[in-house]
């Protein structure tokens, strides 16, 4: 476009007291909410049962074995070795013996990865109840105003970003729709909460998608996924134990100490 | 106030931890009470009943149960009564203020109690351990530590007491045995490293069996160059080097050509070292020995082992004078 000519649009300044503000306020107060929201509506984490607490160790131990093997020696490590592997192929460590070999339950009947889907919806609804209030709210009442004007220029690519609500095709990407402003703030409001609550604040929905990314990591499922078979992953370190070449940390440490002392 | 580990403190370090205590619960008081207020209330973090926690241990240790049994009201009040790691401490706290073994006699009974609502409780059952142990009722309480390891073969403090226990019962290779499992978890723990190696110099030591002996002696020292491999300056490696070399020396065959033969066996054991390396490795560990307890300020040292090495270089230079 060739002339640079400078849009004014006169607004009136209460729409910045009565727009700009209790928009960016009350997204600022629903944050801190659903923070405490979220606090409340966490799940006590479930107690193991012994024989289960017993079932994860006892992977967990072989793992141990195969990564740090090289700090035994031989002997020691193949009775370790036999012991786990036989212990793994009988199902010793099963947390219900009897239950082996038959097919993993629906996930949906299993109350534990039925406990693990609730606390995710809970935590979705915490998320997604106050922002379609506050976004129908937003539509009712404040739609289709033009609330401020960025200081600086923008490109033309941002105008779906920054004018959501505004049907206009030639208005200067620096003015800023109600709509707009909303989604400003869902999205940009982290470090305000970071300063309000701390750093482990449950306020940002991108704090959320994060916990979603991986659920049960930090829950009481531990290194077991809901709907996964023990015995599986019991038979496939068994295997993974058998094919451990054995090597001795201690072979040439004499020498190795010497050498860096420089004494060889 | 460091938050370093409460085992690896020194007596000084508890009692001046203990000393600041009174101060702490003040300017702690409305923590965890009231409902958090951004900016107005003081945050609430994990440190400040990780501080708890430490100051109850200080306390208990220095004698001041008076000031022990503040910080547990505030634990108890910000975790509740039934929370497993408060309950430990609790038990620890009761210990501490019994007066004989009669009323020892019934935490045991309460440790049972809670242990056969809920095996689960690892605090309670490893206090349990613990007061076995003080009652010396040591059978038991390997037999308990045992069966606490059936069901959690990770956790590598109470393999370290197995451990412990096993060697005041003199049955060395059990020891090791756990200290190994400790080693499967934690690879590069210099200070087991060179822990397995006092035990096997203790069971070389102990024992009669001569070419056995220089064996076990050959694989302490392996541990311990492992450990000073990890840890430069680890003074406890360097004496248990220098200890087992001395041994060594005085039992390989003094001379200097069959140096470097390596006679792999088939089951997987490391061959005897060469007299010429045994004597490095000597040379090396009296070098670094003298060396670390030439300037001992400032470095946390133990002063115990300080006192210790120094003993050894002396008599080390007294036998080469003679």
């Amino acid at each position: 476009m060739a002339d640079p000519m400078v849009q004014t649009i006169h607004r009136d300044p209460a729409l910045f007291y009565w727009i700009l503000f209790p928009i960016s306020i009350v997204m600022v107060l629903t944050g801190v909410l659903r923070h405490y929201a979220t606090i409340l509506l966490q799940p006590t984490p479930k107690k193991l049962t012994l024989p289960a607490l017993r079932e994860q160790r006892a992977l967990l131990h072989g793992i141990n074995l195969r990564t740090n093997y090289s700090t035994i020696s031989l002997p020691s490590f193949l009775s370790r070795k036999n012991t786990l592997v036989a212990g793994y192929k009988n199902g010793e460590f099963l947390k219900d013996p009897e239950s082996r070999g038959k097919p993993a339950g629906n996930p949906m009947t299993d109350p534990a990865a039925m406990e693990g889907m609730m606390g995710m919806m809970k935590g979705n609804m915490a998320m997604m109840i106050p922002q379609t209030l506050i976004m129908g709210w937003i539509n009712a009442f404040f739609a289709g105003f033009v609330i401020m004007k960025l200081p600086f220029p923008l490109t033309i690519r941002f105008k779906s970003m920054l004018q959501s609500g505004i049907a206009t095709r030639d208005l200067d990407v620096r003015w800023v729709s109600s709509l707009s402003w909303y989604f400003l703030n869902l999205f940009g409001l982290q470090p305000v909460f970071i300063f309000i609550l701390g750093n482990d604040n449950a306020a940002s929905q991108m704090a959320q998608q994060m916990s979603q990314m991986n659920p049960g990591a930090a829950g009481a499922g531990g290194i077991f996924q809901p709907g996964q078979d023990p015995d599986k992953l019991f038979k496939s370190e068994a295997e993974n134990l058998e094919v451990v070449e054995h090597e001795y940390i201690l072979e040439g440490v004499e020498g190795r100490i010497l050498g860096t002392a420089g004494m060889l | 106030m460091s938050l370093s580990t409460p085992l690896r403190q020194s007596n000084s370090e508890a009692l001046s931890l203990a000393q600041q205590t009174t101060q702490y619960l003040q300017k702690h008081a409305s923590t965890g009470t009231s409902i958090p207020i951004p900016f107005i209330s003081y945050p609430e973090s994990t440190e400040i009943w990780m501080m708890y926690e430490k100051l109850l241990l200080a306390c208990l240790r220095t004698g001041d149960d008076k000031a022990a049994h503040l910080c547990l009201e505030k634990l108890i009040d910000r975790f509740g009564a039934t929370n497993e790691r408060v309950m430990g401490l609790r038990g620890l706290y009761q210990e501490a203020v019994a007066k004989d073994d009669a009323a020892l006699g019934r935490i045991l009974k309460e440790y049972n109690e809670v242990l056969a609502e809920d095996p689960v409780n690892t605090p309670v059952a490893k206090r349990r351990i613990a007061l076995l142990q003080s009652l010396s009722r040591t059978t038991e309480a390997i037999n308990a530590l045992t069966e606490l390891l059936e069901s959690s073969p990770t956790d590598i403090e109470a393999w370290t007491e197995l451990s412990d226990l096993y060697l005041s019962q003199s049955l060395f290779p059990q020891a090791v045995f756990c200290l190994e499992e400790v080693l499967l978890v934690a690879p590069s723990a210099w200070n087991i490293h060179a822990r397995l190696g006092e035990i096997l110099y203790i069971s070389a030591t102990s024992s009669s069996n001569e070419t056995a002996d220089s064996k076990t002696f050959a694989e302490a020292m392996r541990r311990f160059c492992r450990s000073v491999e990890l840890c430069d300056d680890y003074l406890r490696g360097y004496y248990g080097l220098k200890l087992t070399t001395d041994r060594l020396l005085s039992a390989l065959p003094n001379d200097s050509t069959i140096t470097g033969q390596m006679v792999s066996t088939d089951n997987g054991e490391l061959p005897m070292p060469s007299t010429t390396t045994v004597r490095k490795l000597n040379e090396r560990a009296t070098f670094k020995l003298a060396e670390i307890t030439r300037d001992t300020t400032g470095k946390g040292l133990n002063y115990a082992e300080v006192v210790a090495a120094k003993a050894l270089l002396d008599k080390s230079t007294q036998v080469r004078q003679r």
